[in-house]
């Protein structure tokens, strides 16, 4: 059985990895792009969320490629996610698809319904082989995050267009080839070494006078960079630092492992849950809580702003935009929503973005002059 | 955040019921439930232009029209009462959710609109237990300074009138009739006319007092199977007065509301995944039941604009007809932009196309959503 899967950001290196380790036959669709956009639109419900689209596009992608089965996460609601299989099952079947969709769905309810799934995928390997093999791919997954995070870094202080996206790019590849823990580590610190060496020699100092802004948002949108329209290397190319407030490391480690080694994590977790409480007093689904409770974080971390970039209805970060301009009020922090679709437009995309970090700048200068700050409202929100 | 005793609220004072999103699956509960406890129960009324114009500029660009809808009905709310009621319903049924914007709906509801009269908030959960609409709306009682004796009599009280009124739904009464026929049968004691009693399904649903004649298609009248949210069904100030138009065109209509709990059960146990929200299961009932059964002569799926549970559903739910029927089948999205002309349009086109389906005439099988 050959099996493909959706792109999201760099997790195809991760579940290459595993599936691979574990003898299953991986195809990777091309990265996503306007083909894939194009295609994926085209057969999805008009209202369906864009993750949905662009999954949609991917899987045509691999399934032309020789796939014939599709492996994705589920969930169990109320976020659409959980929904998506289904969805997406009927599209490619009434395209005319032969394959085979098989859902891992997070451990709630029956853990055996899981590892049923997972037993069936890699063809009866036992669960400890398996554990080692996810084990591997998480530890990639945690290099390439250090990897962007140093991006992140740098970019701001490369003044224009400088070598490290192709550095960065270089050593994705050399984690995605390492066949062992030691070189996926090695791999990482020599990556995350070179990015650092980018910085160009004017800007050296310069590190503190960077605006840092947060990104928070539905985690599809922040991890996939065609699907935020390269938000964080725009930013970047403007002297901003972007943080992301959940890694998919993070991610992963909250969403989709047992209980036990999450622990860390955990503790954000419930952190987050404290810093929403006085906005948003319950979970709505998907990462709605964590825009609000992670924006609050981030403010007293001191950060100068934070981007909230979602799919276009998206139900809990509707949730989400409509209490962040209150957290903005309060805090003081400058806050802007971004629901982005196929239907967004690049060059208003990047006014808004520009008109941001303007704010963000002028804001940053006028504390520093001991003046107080321009507001930080705008209007906080906005449709495509 | 209004949570704690309520010291401003006697015997008399008014609670707010919003008349919008789930008002129309648990109204009856909540009025029983109030009134139980001595409390004035003020519905803030039919939906009307100006209420949904206060919503819209309340509420955030993004949000579907029914939740602006909520938004204005609050805002209509602000100098009549004392308090306004504004339940978190996460989940109705045990294993399903209601929807991501009505968890956080209260949250939304309190930061978004100034001047809000003092907030009554709860939790209704099922799916935890011991957070379910019974249980908590017993400790929203004793919150609300109540006995324990009263507030579980409430709560009876409460899930009385409810019954009563969900059976006068599957019966095939229209919301406001059902209202009416639960009340009237609480008065005698809970029982109901035979009419109104146990008809499920089969049972024809007209706007209108007037109970329904039975399985039998009047002569001459189409029979139209109308499903989507309670909220998009019932309210003709979101749905541009659809189930009226609908019926000056000659059609009888059946909604999916008319399935009783049961019947949604065993189709929703058949899909190879349960869906995982409650509304979402009864459309895709009704829909199967609908189509397999050949209940009606066409099926119109009533969508918000952006609603995220409906994108999914209705697409499941569009395939599935097309692929094992030939039942015409419309999905109508509407919003605060939805023109009443450009709907009536597509609705004649809709009604011409299933008469000339029934008489024979053929006919191609569905019309685009648009």
């Amino acid at each position: 059985m050959i099996v493909t899967f959706a792109h999201m950001g760099n997790l195809w290196v991760v579940v290459k990895t595993i599936l691979e380790d574990l003898g299953v036959e991986v195809v990777v669709p091309p990265r996503p792009s306007r083909k894939s956009l194009d295609l994926g639109v085209r057969h999805s419900p008009e209202f369906a969320c864009f993750p949905l689209k662009l999954n949609i596009g991917d899987f045509i992608g691999g399934l032309e490629r020789g796939a014939e089965a599709v492996v994705m996460v589920g969930g169990v609601g109320p976020c659409r996610l959980g929904h998506y299989a289904q969805v997406q099952e009927q599209i490619l079947r009434d395209l005319g698809y032969r394959c085979e969709m098989i859902v891992l769905e997070p451990p709630r309810g029956r853990l055996s319904d899981l590892l049923a799934k997972v037993r069936y995928l890699t063809g009866n390997k036992p669960l400890g082989r398996v554990w080692r093999a996810v084990r591997f791919g998480l530890e990639k997954l945690s290099a390439l995050d250090a990897l962007d995070q140093a991006l992140a870094r740098v970019r701001p202080l490369e003044r224009g267009p400088g070598p490290a996206e192709d550095v960065h790019r270089r050593a994705v590849g050399a984690v995605a080839a390492a066949a062992d823990v030691g070189t996926v580590r090695r791999a990482a610190a020599e990556g995350v070494r070179a990015i650092e060496g980018c910085v160009s020699p004017e800007a050296a100092g310069d590190g503190a006078a960077v605006l840092r802004v947060g990104l928070v948002g539905e985690i599809y949108m922040v991890e996939e960079p065609f699907a935020n329209q390269e938000l964080e290397r725009r930013l970047g190319g403007l002297g901003v630092e972007v943080r992301r407030a959940v890694y998919l490391s993070d991610w992963v480690r909250t969403h989709l492992l047992p209980n036990p080694f999450r622990l860390g994590r955990r503790c954000r977790t419930s952190l987050v849950r404290r810093a929403a409480a006085p906005y948003l007093g319950h979970f709505v689904g998907g990462e709605g809580l964590v825009s609000v409770g992670e924006s609050v974080l981030l403010s007293r971390e001191g950060y100068d702003g934070v981007i909230h970039v979602a799919p276009f209805t998206c139900m809990p970060e509707i949730v989400a935009s409509s209490l962040l301009p209150e957290v903005s009020r309060d805090l003081g922090l400058p806050v802007m929503s971004l629901f982005l679709d196929e239907h967004t437009a690049e060059a208003g995309l990047v006014t808004r973005i520009e008109a941001f970090v303007d704010l963000l700048a002028r804001r940053r200068a006028a504390r520093e002059a001991g003046a107080r700050p321009p507001a930080a409202q705008g209007k906080a929100r906005s449709a495509t | 955040m209004t949570r704690g005793p309520f010291p401003w609220l006697r015997e008399g004072s008014a609670v707010g019921l919003p008349r919008a999103l789930l008002y129309y699956e648990l109204y009856p509960f909540w009025r029983g439930f109030f009134e139980e406890l001595g409390f004035r129960v003020v519905d803030s009324g039919p939906t009307s232009r100006e209420v949904l114009e206060a919503g819209v500029r309340e509420a955030v660009d993004e949000a579907c029209l029914p939740v602006k809808a909520f938004y204005g009905h609050v805002v209509s709310l602000r100098d009549r009462v004392d308090a306004v009621f504004l339940p978190r319903l996460v989940s109705l049924e045990r294993g399903t959710y209601t929807c991501p914007k009505l968890l956080g709906l209260p949250d939304m509801v309190r930061h978004n609109i100034s001047r809000l009269p003092p907030a009554i908030i709860a939790d209704f959960d099922e799916t935890r237990p011991g957070k379910g609409l019974k249980e908590a709306a017993v400790r929203l009682a004793r919150r609300l300074g109540r006995g324990a004796r009263l507030a579980r009599a409430a709560v009876a009280r409460g899930l009385e009138s409810l019954a009563l009124f969900r059976k006068a739904l599957w019966s095939g009464l229209w919301f406001e009739s059902a209202v009416q026929e639960a009340r009237r049968a609480e008065g005698r004691g809970g029982v109901m006319r035979p009419r109104a009693a146990g008809r499920p399904v089969s049972g024809l649903q007209a706007p209108g007092r007037r109970a329904p004649e039975p399985a039998a298609r009047r002569a001459g009248r189409l029979r139209v199977g109308l499903v989507g949210h309670s909220y998009n069904l019932f309210d003709p100030g979101v749905n541009l007065g659809l189930c009226e138009k609908l019926r000056r065109l000659g059609c009888d209509i059946v909604t999916s509301e008319s399935l009783s709990e049961e019947e949604v059960r065993a189709e929703s146990v058949k899909m190879p995944k349960e869906i995982f929200w409650s509304s979402g299961r009864r459309v895709l009932a009704a829909v199967s039941r609908f189509r397999r059964e050949g209940l009606v002569d066409g099926i119109i799926h009533i969508e918000s604009f952006g609603c995220g549970p409906e994108s999914m559903v209705g697409e499941i739910a569009e395939r599935e007809t097309r692929r094992q029927s030939r039942m015409p089948y419309m999905v109508l999205t509407v919003d605060e932009h939805t023109g009443e002309a450009g709907l009536l349009t597509r609705l004649e086109a809709f009604v011409d196309l299933i008469e000339r389906r029934r008489d024979g005439r053929g006919g191609r099988g569905r019309e685009e959503a648009g």
